[in-house]
């Protein structure tokens, strides 16, 4: 069996400063020990957290395009911003099928993936459609109807 | 009114459910990443850690050989004509039966495709038309230069492939996507064609066979793989014995003269460098192009002395000989063995035996420090020079000149770029070493060049661009390290010299997995892999770990841990991120017990066992003693050799011990041991202790 090691940290009570700091060097690709700005997001997803990239860009204090492709930051610098990233809600089991549940129109555990697939593409963080057939790969049935109580288990099992 | 409001309600509704999957989703995403790099990290440093331990075991060797050989026998010579008759194919006759295709030379561009189709029907060339096209081949490579100049006028797009590792798959989807090599379609081969994948010598065929074709469209550079000690561990030796089990010795040799011609670089339009490895402070392309490339049979020992004949007729001079053929043998007499050598026959298999106990001495104590010194190659080059340096020879080579160029060669097929300014050797690799972008401006300013491109590194992408895109890494075998992971990739150049990349994944077994379960798949195999390699130096790390432990309970902190087993492995790995999956055993208030986690790794702790971990080691020193690639060795080469080991090892063999293991793999009882037998009995053992079951009969 696998045990992702990330999920893991879930477990833990504190987080634990050198397992952090390990996550952060396999993103440094410069070799600096920092990382640029628009890794920052992935790092801290990375490590169990998950923002929304308007969370993340608030907390590295709104900076422009330019800086996210161009700024890099220490680990000390980012840290805390890290703790800030944790407090944030995460989301529960029950969070996501209730907000799945929306678009159950017939109240039968169900959604049909077609709307998902839009709802999606085109509101909140939108997503391409290669990132969205990754997500659903499996999860319709030949209706092509999502049962999202199933759904949810799987992605809260990876 | 209320349909607004409820409207409104379950837009926001829907907004606030996509932003939480979305935001699982792109959690998932960089998860799978970050999994994905420190798997990639696994199995890169493991391959580097090989390929340094491939080269300090062969320096080791190499000074031993030296003590055997060179102080003891002199050198034979052969003529280009007398080695074209060694290597003679036309008594070699060709079953009815046989099903390959047939070669008639010159060799026409039909033929050459007619080879690639039957390579893909899954046929074996026959070994003398393998003889035919080799000897063609090396005739051919005589003429180049050290440096081959190319233009984009002759042809107008020019293709450049990277390593290609014996992955005949990838080779067949490159000519697939992009043509064949033709007048039109020029092609360069930037090394590294053989070792690890399973159809090498096909490939090199098939290159050959183009390059006969089209001499003036295809071109091949060396890599560091086209190097029979190289070979002697990575696979292609062993592939090229077991296809071709009468005529394998031949071929190997003939190969290891057509690896020492191949050109070492090629330049596209005077701007463009194409080589295998890469550069060093000290690169210099013109003492490159002067010097006598074939000196160079491997670039892990010293090049060959060069001799010429009273008549000038220039003569290809080997050190490691294939006795078995030779008319005279002639003997120096020298100061370490007064007595007669003994009849040739006595040669025909030869053994450590008749040296061992006067070099034994000498042996265990250059072995000792081969381990005790800390090793780059700069070190062994020093050793074997100093070593060569007493020895009669008719034409002694200016040793520092002969150092300079040696060192030029090696940096070449070797060396890294590092993001860091400078240039430091590749102690990761054990050859050439690591150079920064300043050296790269530094280099393409002095010879008026604006790109190298270059291979030896695999890539996620199959291509990636470094020190500000002025150097392009490029490798072309497909699914290295496990299925899926990573891509392939070739350069297109047209006359503006911009690199136009193409890639590509062979197998369509890796677009039926989902990047999950690819990445997975790798994980659990780039895991096994790390936990032999932990096992195998368990008394080292279990030394170590006492360090840290000094009221001996057993037990270290994580972070203790962690320290140790980078300081004992040397990988460079992130080891705590990496516990959950290697140590299972329970931890108490994160403390690990070092004892139970051994006994967790491995269940049995036999001699057998315990060697099969170390099987690359032990398979290479095996051929290397079996010098004359017949697939045996006597039964005191193996005690021999097993003493050697235990001291490269460090690991306590009794006499008593080898003696048994001797006996029970000498099957027939002859005296001689089959190599593959041998391999194959640690294979079988390795089936069984996963199946949970003790191997009775071969306990130790």
């Amino acid at each position: 069996y696998v045990c992702d090691a990330v999920l893991c940290y879930h477990a833990a009570p504190a987080p634990v400063f050198f397992d952090f700091k390990e996550a952060f060097g396999l993103f440094d690709r410069i070799g600096d020990s920092q990382v640029a700005y628009n890794q920052v997001a992935d790092i801290m997803r990375a490590l169990g957290q998950n923002p929304t990239n308007k969370d993340v860009t608030k907390i590295l204090g709104n900076p422009s395009a330019d800086d996210m492709a161009n700024k890099r930051l220490n680990f000390d610098a980012f840290l805390p911003m890290l703790k800030e990233v944790d407090a944030l809600p995460k989301g529960t089991y029950d969070d996501y099928v209730e907000g799945l549940r929306v678009f159950d129109k017939e109240g039968n555990g169900t959604v049909m993936g077609a709307e998902l697939r839009i709802v999606l593409s085109t509101l909140g963080e939108k997503m391409s459609e290669p990132e969205i057939d990754a997500l659903m790969a499996g999860q319709e049935d030949e209706n092509g109807s999502v049962h999202y109580e199933a759904f949810v288990k799987h992605i809260m099992s990876v | 009114m209320h349909v607004l409001i409820f409207h409104l309600l379950s837009s926001l509704a829907a907004i606030k459910a996509a932003i939480l999957i979305q935001r699982w989703y792109r959690q998932y995403v960089a998860r799978t990443e970050m999994r994905r790099r420190y798997t990639w990290h696994i199995f890169q440093s493991i391959e580097y850690s090989g390929e340094q331990a491939q080269i300090k075991l062969s320096v080791c060797l190499c000074s031993l050989w030296v003590l055997i050989h060179v102080k003891v026998i002199f050198p034979i010579s052969k003529t280009y004509a007398e080695w074209e008759r060694y290597f003679c194919y036309k008594n070699i006759e060709v079953p009815d039966i046989y099903s390959g295709p047939h070669l008639t030379f010159p060799l026409s561009v039909e033929q050459a495709v007619g080879l690639v189709q039957a390579f893909r029907d899954k046929k074996q060339l026959h070994s003398r038309y393998v003889l035919q096209l080799l000897l063609e081949t090396w005739k051919l490579l005589r003429m180049l230069p050290n440096i081959n100049r190319i233009s984009t006028c002759h042809s107008k797009e020019i293709t450049i492939c990277g390593d290609l590792h014996g992955q005949l798959e990838d080779l067949l989807l490159i000519f697939y996507k992009n043509g064949m090599p033709s007048l039109d379609k020029s092609y360069v081969f930037n090394g590294d064609f053989v070792d690890r994948g399973k159809d090498s010598i096909e490939i090199l065929l098939i290159l050959f066979a183009f390059l006969l074709v089209y001499p003036s469209d295809v071109h091949m550079n060396r890599g560091n793989h086209e190097d029979h000690i190289v070979n002697l561990r990575y696979g292609f030796t062993k592939e090229v014995l077991t296809k071709y089990k009468m005529h394998g010795k031949r071929i190997l040799k003939l190969l290891q003269k057509i690896f020492s011609w191949l050109p070492l670089a090629t330049v596209i339009d005077q701007k463009v460098l194409v080589l295998h490895g890469g550069i060093s402070d000290s690169t210099d392309l013109s003492l490159l192009a002067r010097l006598d490339r074939h000196n160079y049979v491997s670039a892990l020992r010293p090049p060959k002395r060069r001799n010429t004949s009273s008549a000038g007729i220039s003569i290809d001079s080997d050190i490691d000989e294939d006795w078995s053929n030779h008319k005279v043998f002639q003997r120096r007499a020298s100061f370490t063995f007064p007595k007669p050598l003994g009849t040739r026959s006595s040669f025909q298999n030869r053994s450590l035996q008749d040296f061992s106990d006067r070099i034994k001495v000498n042996v265990e104590e250059e072995l000792e420090t081969c381990r005790r010194r800390s090793y780059t190659f700069n070190a062994g080059i020093n050793r074997v020079e100093k070593e060569m340096a007493p020895c009669p020879s008719t034409d002694s080579v200016n040793s520092d000149n002969a150092k300079e160029e040696w060192k030029q060669v090696l940096d070449l097929l070797w060396s890294d770029p590092m993001t860091q300014d400078g240039c430091v050797p590749n102690e990761v690799r054990g050859g050439g070493c690591y150079w920064g972008p300043d050296i790269t401006d530094d280099f393409l300013n002095r010879h008026n060049l604006q790109l190298i491109i270059r291979s030896h590194e695999c890539k996620q992408d199959g291509y990636e661009f470094c020190h500000n895109r002025k150097v392009l890494t490029l490798f072309s075998a497909s699914n290295y390290y496990d299925v899926g992971s990573n891509r392939g990739a070739y350069v297109k150049l047209g006359p503006d010299l911009v690199p136009y990349v193409v890639q590509y994944q062979a197998s369509s077994m890796t677009r039926e997995l989902t990047v999950r379960q690819s990445v997975g798949r790798t994980e659990r195999s780039a895991l096994k892999v790390l936990r032999e390699q932990l096992f195998a130096h368990k008394s080292d790390l279990i030394s170590a770990f006492k360090t840290f432990d000094s009221e001996n309970t057993g037990l270290v902190s994580l972070t203790d841990w962690a320290s140790v087993v980078e300081s004992v492995m040397h990988l460079g790995l992130p080891w705590r991120m990496l516990r959950f999956q290697l140590v299972t055993c329970k931890t108490s208030d994160g403390m690990i017990d070092y004892n139970e986690w051994f006994n967790e790794l491995n269940i049995e702790q036999g001699l057998l066992e315990t060697l099969y971990r170390h099987r690359s080691t032990v398979e290479t020193i095996f051929r290397i003693v079996d010098t004359d690639n017949s697939g045996f060795i006597t039964i005191e080469d193996f005690r021999q050799t097993w003493k050697l080991l235990s001291i490269y090892l460090k690991m306590e063999f009794t006499d008593e011990a080898i003696s048994d293991l001797a006996v029970t793999i000498d099957v027939n009882q002859d005296g001689n041991i089959d190599i593959d037998e041998f391999m194959e009995a640690f294979r079988l053992t390795d089936k069984k202790s996963q199946k949970g079951t003790v191997l009775k009969n071969l306990k130790c």
